[in-house]
């Protein structure tokens, strides 16, 4: 039994295209505190206040713009303090008038453009600011173990955090259908030589497939180059209402659609599809919205906590059938080629800070979007697909995925 | 039966989850069904995941499925409790599908784990964790 619903099949015309668009950006550089000669110690606190000044000076607005507005944080996942948001406004200086978390994990930076979108387009809110930070090489939290399948049916076994459940995607992926090193690493290739052309990288060498291949095995058959790198850091970025959105310092870059699926099955739920994503559905979503097809869109930052998943992603958004090889063996996944991926690096190459990490992609395709891509620009890109995933559940592939279509055009 | 190490952490008994445990403890491996639509509802839930009925009820299983996919744990990594498993390197994490439908994590024991492989057959044996607490794990048929 396939799932699926969702206001796209009831009938109704619902959309947030071009009701709010991205008009400020902040990107902090990132720190594995140590790894690096002079690196920083930074707190989260830093990082957020951080970013949200760099999107600030972006956008030419100012902290007094966002009394009574919109604010949205990233909920690291290691902080296990319930009412983060509201010291995060206290830490920053803002009374929203309203407030939102991201509760989705990974994808909670490309969810909260779907719930400020949908605050803006309603007319509660003209402005938003979005910002999630995390120091997990400075701050150390107390790492108990809570309540949930985790707990209960999990770490019991000896479980050793999402590297098991991913390993055994990715091998069975391997096994059903003939899937390769050379076509995983050549996700990984293309993403460290975007890095290596990305001021904001972090691991910017440049590497070969044989660099992949001779990693270190993590989780057979997960390597250390398939993983995400963890690393201290903030991001931010800001909404605006189409009035507000043209009378700022930078080119709006328009919200076009939107999707989100949290905890889907593909078949039973005791027994899902672990090989298909959430993307498949939140994607056709986002893509119906915005009024694009596959050979509209200009480039994909597709959340990366590992590289099988960017895999999945590519085929569960339908610009290949699953297992097809071939796609992957003849497609050039470089800015220059026919289907830009990863073209900052993704946070496999810049770094994670905790679930802050999904800024990343809407970052990248703002600057792709504004012509700001430097050596890595996007030829003539007009409509950009940002995905966010979170949470490895006990049996399925990612319990939350969000997809957001943006564009430079109304 | 191995007596494993106390130190590991233990699952708790949550109230859904009690008569998991109870049969777990007489060697009895039961998942909750659905009573209306027949969907099998793992892990245990207050009511079924499917179709929302309240009538789940506990079922006898054959202990029998294949290994649907598995990675073999070599290292020991993240929060303290971790170090508890290293005594056990190297085993295997798997997830196998009951020849009912439920998919399981569970450990595949009593074999080299060079010989795991996707689609082998096992069978369940029940290792004795606490008192309380029998785990299910699964050994080649």
């Amino acid at each position: 039994m396939e799932l699926s619903y969702g206001p796209d099949e009831s009938g109704h015309s619902m959309s947030i295209t071009n009701k709010s668009a991205i008009v400020g950006i902040g990107d902090t550089p990132t720190d594995r505190l140590g790894s690096k000669p002079g690196e920083p110690r930074k707190s989260s606190a830093e990082y957020l206040a951080w970013a949200m000044h760099l999107a600030l000076d972006d956008a030419g607005l100012s902290l007094k713009d966002f009394q009574g507005q919109g604010l949205g944080v990233t909920i690291p996942t290691a902080y296990p303090q319930p009412f983060w948001p509201e010291e995060v406004s206290e830490i920053l200086g803002i009374t929203p008038g309203f407030l939102l978390g991201g509760a989705t994990g990974g994808a909670g930076a490309v969810s909260l453009i779907g719930g400020m979108s949908a605050a803006i387009n309603s007319g509660l809110i003209d402005l938003a600011l979005v910002v999630g930070a995390a120091a997990p090489f400075s701050e150390h939290w107390g790492g108990g173990i809570q309540p949930g399948d985790m707990r209960d049916w999990e770490i019991p076994y000896g479980t050793m955090g999402p590297n098991s459940k991913i390993a055994m995607v990715m091998r069975r992926h391997m096994h059903e259908y003939g899937t390769t090193l050379d076509h995983l690493g050549k996700i990984a290739v293309t993403a460290r030589y975007h890095a290596s052309l990305n001021p904001l990288g972090y691991l910017r060498t440049p590497m070969t497939i044989d660099d992949y291949k001779n990693s270190r095995l993590v989780a057979d058959p997960v390597r250390l180059f398939d993983c995400v790198m963890p690393a201290n850091g903030g991001k931010a970025y800001i909404l605006a209402s189409p009035e507000r959105a043209k009378s700022l310092r930078k080119q709006p870059v328009w919200v076009k659609g939107f999707g989100e699926r949290s905890n889907p099955s593909y078949g039973p739920r005791a027994g899902s599809d672990a090989l298909v994503m959430g993307v498949k559905d939140a994607g056709r979503v986002a893509m119906e919205m915005a009024g694009v097809k596959h050979k509209d869109i200009n480039f994909l930052q597709l959340y990366d906590d590992y590289v099988i998943v960017v895999y999945l992603q590519v085929e569960d958004l339908g610009f290949c059938q699953k297992g097809d090889l071939k796609f992957f063996e003849n497609t050039d996944f470089t800015f220059k080629g026919q289907l830009p991926i990863q073209t900052g690096g993704g946070i496999i190459n810049c770094g994670q800070p905790s679930t802050a990490g999904g800024v990343h992609h809407i970052l990248e395709g703002v600057r792709q979007l504004r012509g700001e891509g430097g050596d890595r620009q996007v030829p003539n890109a007009k409509i950009g697909l940002i995905s966010g995933l979170g949470v490895l559940p006990y049996g399925k592939n990612l319990g939350c995925c969000a997809v957001a279509i943006l564009g430079n055009e109304v | 039966m191995a007596e494993l190490d106390v130190r590991k952490p233990l699952p708790a008994i949550t109230s859904e989850a009690k008569a998991f445990w109870d049969a777990a403890a007489q060697q009895q491996l039961t998942i909750q069904r659905c009573q209306d639509c027949r969907a099998w509802v793992w892990t245990p839930r207050p009511s079924c995941n499917e179709c929302g009925s309240q009538k789940v009820e506990w079922t006898p299983m054959s202990g029998k499925g294949e290994v649907y996919s598995f990675t073999v744990i070599r290292q020991v990594v993240g929060r303290a409790a971790s170090k508890a498993f290293e005594p056990d390197i190297p085993y295997v994490i798997a997830w196998v599908d009951l020849d009912e439908g439920p998919r399981l994590i569970t450990n595949i024991v009593g074999c080299p784990v060079e010989d795991v492989k996707l689609g082998m057959k096992v069978t369940v044996q029940f290792d004795k964790a606490s008192e309380k607490i029998w785990l299910p794990k699964f050994k080649p048929a």
